[in-house]
């Protein structure tokens, strides 16, 4: 495979004038994106810039490709999450918008919808591999795969060849170390040219987020990054308000179960778990909270939600729903005492909050797809649950994800961050960054127009009395939005 | 404009009073058809009424829809020379009320509908007024509450207003001579008109009584917000409780107990409904409420506010089984939903008025349960009542039934009577107005599709 690339593998290129008409759509609804493209089309900061994104290849994704290139980038694309692709989005990706499905001049993207693990990491090894053996040289990432991919390449490289998996270890896990094997035999070297490329990565969800600041404390992080996920103007917006949009949505996608009146358990009272929580007493369930924290618990509680563990409640309630970011947070044992058609999701980034391995080793068990992202699992004794997206992201995989206008919050911060990293490298030494309070408030500040917000103005006087600037920073930075 | 704090309920000044009022007299209810020798005026001091009348004026500038009503009533006059008797809460509220009704020609006698709820201030301003005697002291005994209705009574009425049906009932069972000369009346509450259809039923209703309580509006503003809103206020008053995170047992999900749900939920509460009535029930379940039988949620609760309308709600077996420092208010009409005297066997000791307001008992094994408002209404006794805006609503439409049936009482047979469709989209739309709401109006043409059998889809 070594220095061929193929241009692009999507479901069906046939969907490309869908996808596009939605692109058009979603633009409207992404001001922060459109006001970026409009500030830096001239001066097209990103020219030079080799980016490997991976990130859900969304209709709102596609917008945010587009945006890249039109500020100078070049872009090579793979979603990160097998169901969360949406294949009209992936073609009109591939086609761009000045080809046809015959004459495809678009984005080389490579994703669909339901792909196979080692389809996953294909896709994700296309998406890093450049034209003649190049690799990129920066990172646009969400939970970190890209990112793990090239220091895990980098690290076997160096310790002359890839491990074999442990009995235990997750499938997901053997899969790429095969991957890694293959490509590690076919460019020796290719991962650590790459990582030494890398001039940073900008990372988007908290999973990831997570991931740098281990790696970064470990001494192994091989190039700069930007926490994306904790600008305000991202986490509070998308895992808040995004959440609180989509989990609804996914549900009842998948079921059309009437929310009002069940009872519903949200493991986790983070910015996600709070999202969540609101939509669902919005639609009438009584919602139970799951916590570790005393901090968080304390405020589910002052809101108003009864907080329980999950063994105290798991024979009882109808809809459960993993917001933790942790693993082994719903067990398989817990599923088997839960009630007939209880439903089972999750909302965090990884499909390892709920024990799915261990769902299906139960004796007796079986699995039967009400459709695709629905499973009814049934125990022996012929009790059953249903499990939204085999675990996986059921907001994305039973829905659309986030709606358009909450991502241009995010996404706009990504793109500035990927701006700020590969225009100012050297501000930007070896370790983990969040994009400075400015930034933070002018991604806010590209979105108020189209929600008809009528900004208040300070004064000199008062700007003075507070001790900020007329134009911002308004809040130090340890402020809690 | 000088606020003072409601009179009512503050026992502690009780003995003090003197009997600054001219006190009634067994023999001054002897009876009569002529007004002239009516009731006079039984009110605590009479030297308050400068500030009852500013309370009264104050009241006044948030009913606005009553205000309407006044200059309507001044220039038709629809009650001259008929005589009133109303048991009603002794407030500022109901002043403007009695003002509206005087402006309208009628003579106005009032009796307090609660010993506990009456400002005393409010009283004497009334007392001092044309056209109206009171007879309402906060405190008084369960003898000079009915010396006082019997008072009201006095003048031989054309038209009664009740609230809980302790007028009508005492005008049945104790001054029958005086049945004949009444018009009709209205009642206010849910209790009292729940009294009034049993007496329908009995046989023994003499006259029309419109069912005030039941109105459209009157629902959505009097019990949905206004007891929600208030009810929470009294215990916020007498308690200075944090709601949120707490969990709170409100013990009925009629309108008042949604009301109180919801405004409890908003503060950060996790509510917990407790119901009889199926139906409603479910309406609780599906927004989102955790309905439990009493028994379950009395060793869980914190706080315990009951609107049933029923009595023993909250049982002598409930409260043993009740968390150390539980609160227990009651936001139904009378003092029975809660079993005072079941608390009181339970307790060893009693601390009254830890606040005011609030009463201590201390059970066997230390735990103590707080007993607010003994066990009356709390939302009257230890907050001010519905906000002015509520009563406005619900005194626009008593005003206007009380027009009604002085005008077309002939066409009424006795029995217990809805408040007419046309008063409640006449109350609607005074209240929209004093919101500044505007409304669409039914074209001539979609008036045509609505009424016709004909169009199918």
């Amino acid at each position: 495979m070594s220095g061929q690339t193929l241009p692009f593998k999507v479901a069906d290129l046939s969907l490309a004038e869908f996808g596009r008409k939605e692109i058009r759509l979603a633009e409207h609804e992404m001001p922060g994106l459109m006001a970026v493209r409009e500030e830096y089309g001239h001066a097209q900061p990103l020219r030079g810039a080799r980016i490997t994104g991976s990130l859900h290849m969304t209709v709102q994704t596609a917008v945010l490709i587009e945006t890249l290139v039109a500020i100078g980038a070049q872009v090579r694309w793979a979603s990160c999450n097998i169901f969360s692709t949406q294949d009209h989005a992936a073609a009109a990706i591939a086609v761009g918008p000045d080809g046809t499905p015959e004459d495809p001049r678009g984005i080389p993207v490579f994703a669909w919808k339901g792909e196979s693990l080692a389809e996953y990491w294909w896709c994700t090894e296309q998406a890093l591999s450049w034209p003649a053996g190049d690799g990129p040289n920066m990172l646009l990432d969400d939970g970190g795969d890209a990112t793990m991919f090239v220091h895990k390449g980098a690290e076997y490289e160096r310790a002359g060849g890839v491990p074999s998996a442990a009995a235990d270890d997750a499938d997901e896990w053997r899969v790429l170390l095969d991957v890694l094997r293959r490509s590690l035999a076919a460019s020796p070297g290719k991962w650590t040219a790459a990582a030494g490329q890398i001039r940073g990565v900008t990372e988007e969800t908290t999973t990831g987020v997570h991931r740098l600041y281990e790696m970064a404390s470990a001494g192994t992080l091989r190039f700069p990054a930007i926490n994306v996920n904790d600008s305000v103007t991202k986490s509070k917006f998308d895992n808040k308000y995004g959440c609180r949009h989509s989990l609804v949505d996914g549900i009842n996608r998948a079921t059309d179960v009437l929310i009002g009146g069940k009872v519903a358990v949200i493991c986790g009272y983070g910015d996600v778990g709070k999202g969540c929580a609101e939509s669902l007493r919005g639609q009438g369930a009584r919602v139970i909270i799951t916590e570790i924290d005393p901090i968080c618990a304390l405020q589910a509680a002052m809101d108003g939600f009864q907080v329980a563990t999950l063994e105290d409640v798991v024979a009882s309630a109808d809809i459960f729903v993993s917001a933790t970011g942790n693993f082994n947070i719903i067990t398989a044992a817990q599923m088997s005492q839960m009630k007939h058609q209880a439903i089972v999701g999750n909302i965090g980034h990884f499909d390892n909050e709920i024990d799915m391995a261990g769902l299906g080793r139960l004796p007796g068990i079986r699995k039967i797809s009400i459709k695709p992202q629905v499973d009814e699992w049934v125990f022996a004794d012929g009790h059953s649950v249903i499990v939204l997206s085999e675990g996986r992201l059921l907001n994305l995989g039973n829905a659309t994800g986030h709606p358009s206008f909450v991502m241009s919050n995010s996404f706009t911060n990504q793109v500035i961050a990927q701006v700020e990293l590969f225009t100012k490298t050297e501000q930007y030494p070896l370790g983990v960054h969040v994009l400075p309070k400015y930034l933070d408030e002018k991604v806010a500040r590209l979105h108020l127009d189209a929600l008809g917000v009528r900004l208040t103005r300070l004064t000199k006087e008062q700007a003075d009395y507070i001790g900020v600037g007329v134009d911002g920073p308004y809040k130090s930075d340890h402020y809690r939005y | 404009m000088a606020e003072r704090r409601p009179a009512a309920g503050s026992r502690g000044a009780a003995g003090s009073r003197g009997a600054a009022g001219s006190r009634l007299t067994a023999g001054s209810r002897a009876a009569g058809a002529a007004p002239v020798q009516g009731p006079r005026s039984d009110v605590a001091d009479q030297g308050l009424a400068a500030a009852g009348l500013a309370r009264i004026g104050w009241a006044e500038r948030a009913m606005p829809a009553l205000g309407l009503i006044r200059a309507h009533f001044e220039a038709e006059q629809p009650f001259a020379g008929l005589a009133v008797a109303a048991c009603l809460h002794v407030t500022a509220e109901t002043a403007g009320l009695v003002n509206v009704l005087r402006a309208g020609g009628a003579q106005v006698h009032l009796a307090a509908s609660n010993p506990l709820s009456t400002q005393d201030d409010v009283a004497a301003a009334l007392a001092a007024c044309q056209g109206a005697t009171v007879s309402a002291r906060s405190g008084a005994d369960r003898k000079t509450y009915y010396e006082h209705i019997h008072s009201a009574l006095d003048c031989a009425p054309a038209l009664v207003i009740d609230d809980g049906c302790d007028l009508v009932n005492t005008l049945h069972a104790e001054r029958q001579e005086l049945l004949a000369g009444v018009l009709g009346g209205c009642e206010s509450t849910t209790t009292g008109v729940a009294r009034l259809r049993r007496m329908a039923a009995a046989g023994t209703l003499g006259f029309p009584m419109v069912a005030a309580n039941a109105s459209e509006t009157r629902r959505m503003l009097d019990n949905r917000y206004g007891t929600g809103q208030s009810a929470i206020d009294g215990i916020i008053r007498a308690t200075n409780t944090l709601l949120a995170g707490k969990v709170v047992v409100v013990a009925g999900f009629g309108s008042a107990g949604t009301g109180i749900a919801e405004r409890a939920r908003g503060l950060g509460a996790r509510v917990i409904v407790t119901e009889v009535d199926p139906v409603r029930a479910l309406d609780a379940v599906m927004q989102g409420f955790h309905v439990l039988p009493m028994a379950a949620a009395a060793p869980v609760g914190e706080i315990f506010i009951t609107a049933t309308g029923s009595r023993g709600v909250i049982a002598a077996g409930h409260l043993a089984v009740m968390r150390d420092g539980v609160i227990l208010a009651n936001a139904g009409h009378f003092d029975v939903e809660i079993d005072v005297r079941g608390l009181a066997g339970l307790a060893v000791a009693v601390h009254p008025q830890v606040r005011p307001h609030a009463d201590e008992y201390v059970l066997a094994d230390g735990r103590r349960l707080i007993l607010l408002a003994e066990g009356r209404i709390v939302n009257l006794v230890a907050a001010e009542g519905h906000p002015a805006a509520v009563m406005d609503l619900s005194f626009a439409a008593q005003a206007l039934v009380l027009a009604w049936l002085a005008r077309d009482h002939a066409g009424l047979p006795p029995g217990v009577h809805d408040v007419p469709a046309a008063i409640d989209a006449q109350i609607a739309s005074l209240m929209l107005a004093s919101l500044g709401t505007e409304i669409d109006a039914l074209t001539p043409a979609q008036r045509d599709y609505l009424d016709s059998w004909r169009y199918g889809s």
